[in-house]
């Protein structure tokens, strides 16, 4: 009884590598060959500053806050992509209205300095004709432009200063308006 | 890289609070698959055994002491892999009330104690891929080469 266990064992160990034979060898390579990346896989993000307009759409939707628009010194201001932050959730491709951000399936983002993590973008600001203040991207004032030629005249205001010429012209219209 | 790092790297898994995204992943990476255990990586229970600490989640409050006291554990030269988004820089929980957002915060709270780290490695990835873990295993080696840089673009207008 107890030889024709051990026999049933060592007949076991046989069919293993019988198997063992069959399959192979499972362990990839990888650093040495080249990885399994399904094309539903979704990697770090790539902002094109040709595209890039700097509205800020990218920044609202953005669940863990890794796209943010931060001051960049005197009339400019930057969209900041910390790519530490990033869960690869594609929102951010979907809501641009130029379509200047596109998802790359690039994963081999290990590093031992974190600033190599960050990606700036640098938009530069229009200046208001009336009070000087900088107020809104160049690549945006040239998005509104193109799509309504009518607003020309009011492009270079800044919003507030708007808001004081149409109270003003209200004014005017009552008789009042004299400073 | 630098010759104490050439060694094996025995590293002791430590989890501050992760989602088990990054933990599972982790696991894959000791399966015959993609088998770690070719570059000399082995998981140990202690600290005390660890050359380096994989650190997933993002530190909570109630794990920030343990965390402190595992990595005040690990015998010289220590280094730090932090894994995943949430390790990296917050994640999702940069700024919630529970936890100090990612590996980031946990430095100055490190100097403050005057816990000196030797190295550290950031692998970002929600969850890390098992192939970005042996490529940031690759890069402690010096197998591969680092392919991030830091970007300042200029918007055309």
């Amino acid at each position: 009884m107890d030889f024709k266990r051990t026999r049933i064992k060592r007949l076991g160990f046989v069919k293993a590598l019988s198997i063992a034979g069959r399959v192979g060898r499972v362990t990839r390579k990888y650093p040495f060959e080249e990885p399994l990346v399904t094309p539903d896989f979704r990697g770090k993000i790539e902002i094109s500053e040709d595209k890039c307009i700097g509205c800020g759409a990218c920044v609202n939707a953005c669940p863990p806050n890794a796209l943010e628009k931060i001051s960049y010194g005197k009339g400019l201001y930057a969209i900041k992509y910390f790519i530490g932050r990033c869960i690869y959730c594609w929102r951010c491709i979907d809501v641009c209205p130029v379509n200047a951000i596109t998802g790359s399936r690039e994963f081999e983002l290990a590093t031992n300095d974190l600033g190599d993590l960050y990606e700036l973008v640098v938009h530069d600001m229009v200046k208001c004709s009336i009070c000087g203040e900088y107020f809104i991207s160049t690549g945006q004032r040239n998005y509104v432009l193109a799509r309504s030629p009518l607003t020309e005249k009011y492009v270079n205001i800044d919003p507030n200063c708007r808001k004081d010429m149409f109270l003003q012209n209200i004014l005017k219209r009552f008789g009042g308006g004299h400073d | 890289m630098t010759r104490f790092l050439k060694k094996s790297i025995w590293v002791f898994h430590l989890n501050t609070g992760s989602c088990n995204g990054c933990d599972i992943e982790v696991l894959d990476v000791l399966t015959p698959y993609f088998d770690a255990e070719r570059f000399g990586v082995k998981r140990v229970a202690s600290p005390r055994h660890a050359d380096a600490i994989l650190l997933t989640g993002p530190i909570t409050l109630e794990s920030l002491p343990k965390v402190i006291n595992a990595i005040k554990a690990v015998p010289r030269p220590r280094i730090i892999i932090a894994l995943g988004s949430c390790a990296v820089g917050g994640g999702i929980w940069h700024d919630t009330y529970s936890t100090i957002g990612g590996y980031k915060e946990l430095t100055k709270i490190l100097e403050r104690n005057g816990i000196e780290v030797d190295a550290v490695y950031y692998v970002p990835g929600c969850p890390v891929r098992p192939e970005s873990i042996i490529y940031a295993i690759g890069l402690i080696k010096g197998l591969v080469k680092k392919k991030v840089k830091a970007k300042v673009k200029k918007a055309v207008t």
